[in-house]
């Protein structure tokens, strides 16, 4: 039932008509602009994120480890331009692909020479790298190529590079035989400052050496002159040798990390910076990388009849105190003939250390050669001896002179290698002269001299005693003798001694003479020497009193 | 035959209107009078239409870009679901999936239908249509569910560097597919359905 106050209900034809006015003027066909819209503006994001998406590309890797598909970003200088939408395992199993979808912006990173590597966290004696991928998990790194033809399948790198393309600097290649404990990323020291790093080695197995790769940044590739020598400047040197104890060091650094530290000469003049990729050879320290070039090596051999404790490989070959070479080994060999342990000792010479007088030698060979002209100096009485370098640690060192006295002999060669004659060293060359002394004082027959001795004295004695009546008859006689004698004494004495007497009158006459003589050579003496020249022209007038 | 005014619930008889640039007026509040919405069918298909063509860059463009630490991530409306069901979040990956995804093609489809009948099968299933035109208008607004979690996650995680939450170019779509599915189901008339059915029975 309807309420009290609604009205009844009103039948058609009490209903009130509707007015009818004009519409509003609407197009109704204006509603097929929100398709039409909503077309476009959908037409025009999937254009965007689909047609204009950058080129896929597939980047092989060993393992996919921290890649994943979705998230895993790939970067270029920390800018994202891609990010990996597959992982997947090559058909061999043997590698991973990574599928990368590349932004359009980034289509220019899709060519030959771009390499990718996966970034993570590293640590290593370079220092610590990709710590940022901690947080955010790893993310695949760029290094943009500059070829134009475009390429869609990559081979990963697995350890990032260490020099980018485009990093301003200059690559030189070390040749070395030991690498020590340099690895890649050690630094490159020029005054103690870091300029560059080791971006890498190989062992060349043809030539039994390391080729090294270091990358110095720029500005400072202009400081590695063809002058400069490289050495490895890994932890502390510390060499005990016939010239004492030395310690050198580089940084804190390259002590724990080893490194490659370069200058030049001091002694050289300035030289144009090399080009890229120069060969230098790295030494092994400072010492020898700052010495004079040495050239190629004239092997000598020596044979030493003494002992040589204290002479190590790599003692000094001194020539009258500058070290022109260096010992190469030390054997013991053995002399069937004369049952002696003669001590082989082979050797270097470098001839370059000899400076200007090298080519003064080779003239006088005709250039013949290093070799001959060892071969002459031999002849002309060079010879090798062990000298003591340093007393408290008994180093020895070989030292070339030329002994003079010695008999001519002829230089040999054998194995190439020039044998230099040996003369005994200082110390021991005076111990067989030593023995030789002693050996006679010790041939002295003392025993037989001592019998004979005390065989005189008893037969002197026995004389002796005999005589003694005799020897008073004689002395009686020599007392008067001597009584005799003193008569004759005062009797002189009376007619020399007294000042009255005709001889002492005599003398004292002679003496004034004599006097007198001297003082006038002494006044002749005088002039002489002022007037030296009158010894030719004679003396001179005496000069006229002038008048009044 | 009569008009029901609906906005104060007068009912005056109909009168004839030849030309179309008039319209009939409630006597008493001035409201329009309508036997159906006039161009209801066409602005239905527009919209539903337009909706269903944002349905797809909905669906393939990210909806939601988060950033942590220096990793960058895009979600999009299925991934984020299966993201949520790999998780094991079956729940949440469920509701996700049905105010998402099922309630938008749900709504596309039922509107593209009932439209479809109006024109070709008039008598088909008539009460079955009225109630799937309920339904659709009853579940319409849930839909925006997606878009106020990206807003809400957009604006409460900012912490620079480290976090960050940001809508994507799918979300505008997304956005826009619910609100022209709401605008189209408002367009379309259900009284279209009840067209020809003059004896007031279900045929």
């Amino acid at each position: 039932m309807a309420e009290p106050s609604d009205p009844p209900p009103p039948s058609d034809a009490e209903l009130p008509p509707p007015r009818v006015v004009s519409a509003a003027r609407w197009n109704v066909s204006l509603v097929w602009l929100v398709p039409a819209v909503a077309i476009a503006i959908a037409a025009s994001m999937l254009v965007r994120s689909v047609f204009l998406a950058g080129p896929r590309i597939e980047i092989e890797f060993k393992s996919a480890e921290g890649v994943e598909a979705g998230k895993t970003e790939v970067r270029y200088k920390e800018v994202v331009i891609g990010k990996v939408v597959g992982v997947a395992l090559r058909d061999d199993r043997e590698r991973v692909v990574v599928v990368v979808q590349l932004d359009q912006s980034a289509a220019r990173f899709a060519v030959e020479d771009t390499t990718f590597w996966v970034v993570k966290p590293r640590i290593g004696t370079g220092g610590v790298s990709g710590l940022g991928t901690l947080l955010s998990g790893a993310y695949i790194g760029t290094d943009a190529g500059v070829s134009t033809r475009s390429r869609s399948e990559f081979v990963g790198l697995e350890a990032p590079p260490l020099v980018l393309r485009g990093e301003p600097g200059s690559i030189f290649v070390l040749r070395a035989t030991d690498l020590g404990s340099l690895d890649v990323g050690s630094p490159v020291f020029y005054r103690r400052t870091q300029v560059g790093r080791l971006v890498g080695y190989t062992l060349d197995a043809d030539r039994d050496e390391l080729t090294l790769k270091i990358f110095i940044e720029a500005p400072y590739p202009k400081l590695v002159t063809l002058n400069s020598r490289f050495w490895n400047a890994s932890g502390i040197d510390l060499t005990l040798n016939a010239s004492g104890l030395s310690v050198s060091t580089q940084t804190l650094v390259s002590i724990l990390a080893g490194g490659i530290a370069f200058e030049a000469p001091a002694d050289v003049g300035k030289s144009p910076p090399a080009p890229q990729n120069t060969v230098f050879t790295l030494f092994n320290d400072r010492r020898t990388a700052l010495a004079p070039p040495d050239g190629i090596a004239v092997p000598v051999r020596m044979s030493f009849d003494q002992t040589v404790r204290g002479l190590v490989p790599g003692a000094a070959i001194d020539l009258l105190g500058v070290e022109i070479g260096r010992v190469r080994s030390v054997t013991l060999d053995y002399d069937a003939q004369r049952k002696r342990f003669p001590v082989e000792v082979t050797g270097e010479i470098y001839p370059l250390r000899l400076g200007p007088v090298r080519s003064a030698l080779l003239r006088d060979v005709h250039n013949a050669g290093d070799a001959v002209v060892l071969e002459k100096l031999v002849a002309d009485g060079l010879r090798a001896q062990l000298r003591t370098g340093n007393l408290l640690t008994g180093q020895l060192y070989v030292a070339l002179d030329f002994v003079p006295g010695r008999a001519r002999l002829a230089a040999t060669t054998e194995d190439g290698a020039v044998r230099l004659p040996t003369v005994p060293g200082t110390l021991s060359e005076l111990q067989p002269q030593i023995a030789e002394i002693v050996q006679k004082v010790s041939k002295i027959p003392f025993d037989d001299i001592g019998r004979d001795l005390r065989s005189t004295l008893a037969s002197a004695s026995r004389a002796i005693n005999q005589l003694s009546p005799e020897a008073q008859k004689a002395l009686a006689e020599v007392q008067r003798t001597l009584q005799r004698t003193q008569a004759t004494l005062e009797s002189l004495e009376r007619n020399v001694a007294d000042p009255s007497a005709p001889v002492q009158r005599n003398l004292e006459e002679t003496l004034l003479e004599l006097q007198r003589t001297s003082r006038a050579l002494r006044l002749l003496s005088d002039y002489l020497q002022q007037h030296p020249e009158s010894l030719l022209r004679g003396k001179p007038a005496d000069t006229a009193v002038p008048k009044r | 035959m009569v008009l029901g005014c609906e906005s104060c619930g007068l009912v005056s008889p109909a009168v004839r209107v030849d030309d179309p640039r008039l319209v009939q007026e409630c006597p008493r509040c001035g409201h329009v009078l309508v036997a159906t919405k006039p161009h209801a069918l066409q602005r239905t298909w527009a919209f539903v239409l337009a909706a269903a063509v944002l349905y797809i860059p909905a669906n393939a463009l990210p909806v939601m870009v988060t950033t942590q630490a220096l990793q960058r991530d895009e979600h999009t409306l299925l991934g984020g679901i299966h993201e949520l069901w790999i998780d094991g979040s079956w729940g949440l990956a469920i509701i996700v999936f049905i105010a998402s995804i099922a309630v938008p093609v749900l709504k596309i489809g039922v509107l593209g239908l009932l439209a479809w009948t109006v024109r070709h099968k008039p008598h088909w299933r008539r009460l079955e249509r009225a109630r799937l035109y309920r339904l659709v208008e009853t579940v319409g607004h849930w839909s925006m569910l997606d878009v106020y979690v990206v807003v809400l996650l957009a604006a409460t995680v900012r912490f620079g560097s480290i976090a960050s939450a940001s809508p994507g170019p799918g979300l505008i779509s997304f956005a826009a597919v619910v609100v022209l599915t709401m605008l189209a189901t408002w367009s379309f008339d259900p009284r279209l359905i009840w067209r020809d059915a003059a004896d007031g029975r279900a045929v």
